[in-house]
C-alpha cells in the first residue's frame, strides 16, 4: 500500500499527467462533448455520428487511409528491421551517419519534401497512390528508427543471432523467428507510431493532390463542423481498436515469462 | 552416429593489424574432444568461429570428413555451438529453445518436442521444460544451451568457453557433464577455454595456442610432462624457472647434476624448468640451501614457497604429512626428485 502511494505521488509522474491532461485529454473530452451536442434541441445525442456513418465516402476514405497505413508499416518493418540488425551487428562506422540521416525528416519542411517529390519523381510514380506509403515511411522514419534501435540495443543481439544461425536458421528465419519476437515491444511501438502517423498525415497528402481520410474530413468540415468532429473522434477510436486487437492477437511471450 | 572428423588446413585470419590465426592447422578425429587453450587474444575463439562459419578465413580450408566446407554458410554447416554468454532465446520456453534447431530443419512438432525432452532429460532439466530462460540459473541455462546444440545431432560440437560465466562448483559439475554427454553421444567436439584445468580435465587432446599459432597439441599428460616449448611449459601447470648451469648435457641444480632434456645453450647459464611436485624440501639443522617463506596447507598436499641463497623463489608441492616441520623462516635443503629436467635459454 505504502509502495503504491509512493509511486502515485512521484512528482515527475504527476507533472506528466498534468501536461497530458491539459493538452491532450481535456481538448479530446471537450471535442467529444461538442460532437454530441444537438443544437436544435439543446441536448445531447448521436446525430452527427449517425450522419457520418451514413456518408457514402466515410468507409471509402477510412479504409483507404488504413490500407495506406498498413502498406507503410509493412515497408517500414521490411526496410528497417534488417537494416538496423545489420548496422548493429557490423558495428560499422556508417551507423552514426545513418543515425543522423534518420533524423532529417524532422528538420526538412514537409512542403519542401512534397515539392521535391513532385519535381523528381517520374510520372508513373506520381500517378499511383502507392507513392504515399513510401513518403509516409520517410516521415515516420525518425520515430520508427529510434524505437527499433532501442529494442535492438537492449538485447544481446550478436549472441542470439549467432546462436540462431549455428542452429540452422538462415537470415530470414533469424530475423522473423528470433529477433522480431525478442524485440516484440519495440516492433509493436514501431507499428503503432507508423500507423498513427500515416493515418493522420495531411500536409503532404494535400500538397501531392491525393485524397485520404484526413483530407476528406477537412472537406466535410466545411459544411458540417460537428459532423467533422464526430468523424475525427471515430478516426481516433478505430486505429486504437485495431492496435489493441493486434496486441491481443500476437501472443504475449514477454521476457517476464509465464506464471 | 553423425559425428565427423574436422580438419583446419593453413588457416589465416587478420583483424586489421592483428594476426589472429597464422597458418593454423588442426585435426580432430571422429568422436574426439579437443580443447584449444591459450591466453586471451591467442586466436582460439577465432579458430572456433571459423569452423562455425561465423568468421570467414582470409586463407586456408575447413574440412569436415574431408569435404571442403569453407564457403558453406553457418546455418548449413550442421554444427552445434554453445557460447560463453547466455545465448538462449528469451521469447521461447526451455523446450522450444532445445527444439529450435529441429524446427529450422522442418522436423514435425511432435518429433522435435520428443527429441527436446530426450535431451533435457540427458542434462537433467526435463522438469523445467515449460519455463522461460530467465527463470533458470546460469548453470541451467548453459545446460539448456548444450541440449539445444546437441538436439539436431550436429556433425561437430563447438564449445566457446561455455563455463567461464559460471560459479566454481557449477563449472566443475558441468564440465564433467559435458564430457559424459560427449562420450555417450560420440560427438566430435572442439572446446575453447583459457582455463587449463578445465581443458586438461575433460579433453582427449589439448592444443596450446599463442599468437595465432598452435604451439603444441597432445594428450594432457604429455603436455604437462613434456612441454614442447618454454611457453607451453609456463602456461600449462605451475613451473619453477630455476637459474642453473649446463655443461655436457647435464644441469647443476641445488648442488646435484641432472640430465638436461631439451638443450638450449650447450654450455653456460640456462633456466631449469621443474614442476613443484618434483622438488623436495627437507628441514635441516645444518646450513641448508634455502629458507621457507610460506607453507599453505591444502588438505592432502601442502604448497611450500622457499627462497634460495641467490634469491630465486621456488615452489614445492608435497604431501602434507611430510611438511609439519617446515615452518616459515626455517632453513631447508632443496632437492630435485626427477632424474631429467627441461631447460630453456635465459
Amino acid at each position: 500500500m505504502a509502495k503504491t502511494l509512493r509511486v502515485r505521488f512521484q512528482p515527475p509522474l504527476v507533472l506528466t499527467l498534468l501536461i497530458l491532461g491539459f493538452f491532450v485529454f481535456i481538448p479530446m473530452i471537450s471535442a467529444f462533448e461538442y460532437s454530441i451536442r444537438t443544437p436544435l434541441t439543446g441536448g445531447y445525442g448521436w446525430t452527427h455520428y449517425i450522419w457520418a456513418i451514413r456518408e457514402d465516402d466515410f468507409f471509402h476514405y477510412i479504409l483507404r487511409s488504413m490500407w495506406l497505413a498498413g502498406v507503410t508499416v509493412t515497408i517500414t518493418l521490411f526496410v528497417l528491421v534488417p537494416t538496423l540488425t545489420w548496422l548493429h551487428l557490423s558495428r560499422s562506422k556508417v551507423r552514426g551517419l545513418i543515425d543522423g540521416l534518420s533524423l532529417l525528416p524532422l528538420v526538412i519542411p514537409v512542403v519542401a519534401f512534397a515539392v521535391g517529390a513532385q519535381i523528381s519523381f517520374p510520372e508513373f510514380v506520381q500517378n499511383t497512390v502507392l507513392e504515399l506509403p513510401f513518403l509516409y515511411f520517410v516521415l515516420a522514419l525518425p520515430y520508427a528508427y529510434r524505437s527499433l534501435d532501442i529494442g535492438l540495443n537492449s538485447i544481446p543481439l550478436k549472441t542470439i543471432t549467432e546462436a540462431a544461425r549455428s542452429a540452422g536458421a538462415n537470415w530470414w528465419r533469424t530475423i522473423t523467428a528470433v529477433i522480431v519476437p525478442v524485440i516484440r515491444g519495440s516492433v509493436m511501438a514501431t507499428i503503432a507510431l507508423t500507423f498513427a502517423l500515416s493515418l493522420g498525415e495531411y500536409t503532404l497528402t494535400v500538397l501531392l493532390h491525393w485524397d485520404t481520410f484526413p483530407t476528406w474530413v477537412t472537406f466535410v468540415a466545411q459544411d458540417n463542423i460537428l459532423g467533422a468532429i464526430a468523424i475525427s473522434m471515430m478516426s481516433l477510436i478505430i486505429p486504437f481498436l485495431i492496435l489493441t486487437v493486434i496486441t491481443l492477437f500476437v501472443p504475449e511471450r514477454s521476457m517476464q515469462g509465464r506464471k | 552416429m553423425s559425428s565427423k572428423s574436422l580438419t583446419l588446413r593453413n588457416i589465416s585470419k587478420r583483424f586489421g593489424n592483428v594476426n589472429a590465426l597464422d597458418n593454423f592447422n588442426l585435426e580432430v578425429g571422429v568422436g574426439e574432444l579437443v580443447a584449444l587453450l591459450g591466453p586471451s587474444g591467442c586466436g582460439k575463439t577465432t579458430a572456433l568461429r571459423v569452423v562455425a562459419g561465423l568468421e570467414h578465413q582470409d586463407a586456408g580450408t575447413v574440412l569436415v570428413a574431408d569435404k571442403n566446407i569453407s564457403d558453406v554458410p553457418a546455418h548449413k554447416r550442421n554444427m552445434g555451438m554453445v557460447f560463453q554468454a547466455y545465448s538462449l532465446f528469451p521469447n521461447l520456453t526451455v523446450e522450444e529453445n532445445v527444439a529450435f534447431g529441429l524446427q529450422m530443419r522442418k522436423v514435425s512438432k511432435h518429433l522435435r518436442l520428443k527429441k527436446a525432452h530426450e535431451l533435457l532429460d540427458l542434462v537433467g532439466l526435463d522438469s523445467q521444460n515449460k519455463r522461460f530462460t530467465h527463470q533458470l540459473s546460469g548453470g541451467q541455462q548453459q545446460r539448456v544451451a548444450l541440449a539445444r546444440a546437441l538436439a539436431f545431432e550436429p556433425e561437430i560440437l563447438l564449445l566457446d568457453e561455455p563455463l567461464s560465466a559460471l560459479d566454481a562448483q557449477v563449472r566443475v559439475n558441468l564440465r564433467e557433464e559435458i564430457r559424459r554427454l560427449q562420450l555417450s553421444l560420440g560427438t566430435t567436439t572442439l572446446f575453447v577455454t583459457h582455463d587449463q584445468e578445465e581443458a586438461m580435465a575433460i579433453s582427449d587432446r589439448v592444443g596450446v595456442m599463442n599468437n595465432g599459432v598452435l604451439e603444441q597439441i597432445d594428450t594432457p599428460d604429455v603436455l604437462y610432462n613434456k612441454p614442447a616449448s618454454s611457453f607451453v611449459a609456463g602456461f600449462v601447470g605451475t613451473m619453477n624457472r630455476i637459474p642453473a648451469h649446463i655443461s655436457d648435457g647435464m644441469v647443476e641444480i641445488f648442488g646435484s647434476k641432472v640430465v638436461a632434456l631439451k638443450r638450449g645453450n650447450e654450455t653456460g647459464k640456462v633456466h631449469a624448468l621443474i614442476r613443484p611436485e618434483s622438488i623436495s624440501v627437507a628441514a635441516t639443522t645444518a646450513q641448508g640451501n634455502a629458507k621457507v617463506l610460506t607453507r599453505s596447507f591444502m588438505g592432502a598436499s601442502s604448497n611450500i614457497i622457499c627462497q634460495t641463497e641467490d634469491g630465486t623463489i621456488v615452489q614445492s608441492l608435497m604431501t602434507s604429512a611430510s611438511t609439519g616441520d617446515l615452518l616459515p623462516g626455517s632453513s631447508v635443503q632443496l632437492r630435485v626428485l626427477s632424474s631429467e629436467v627441461l631447460v630453456a635459454n635465459v
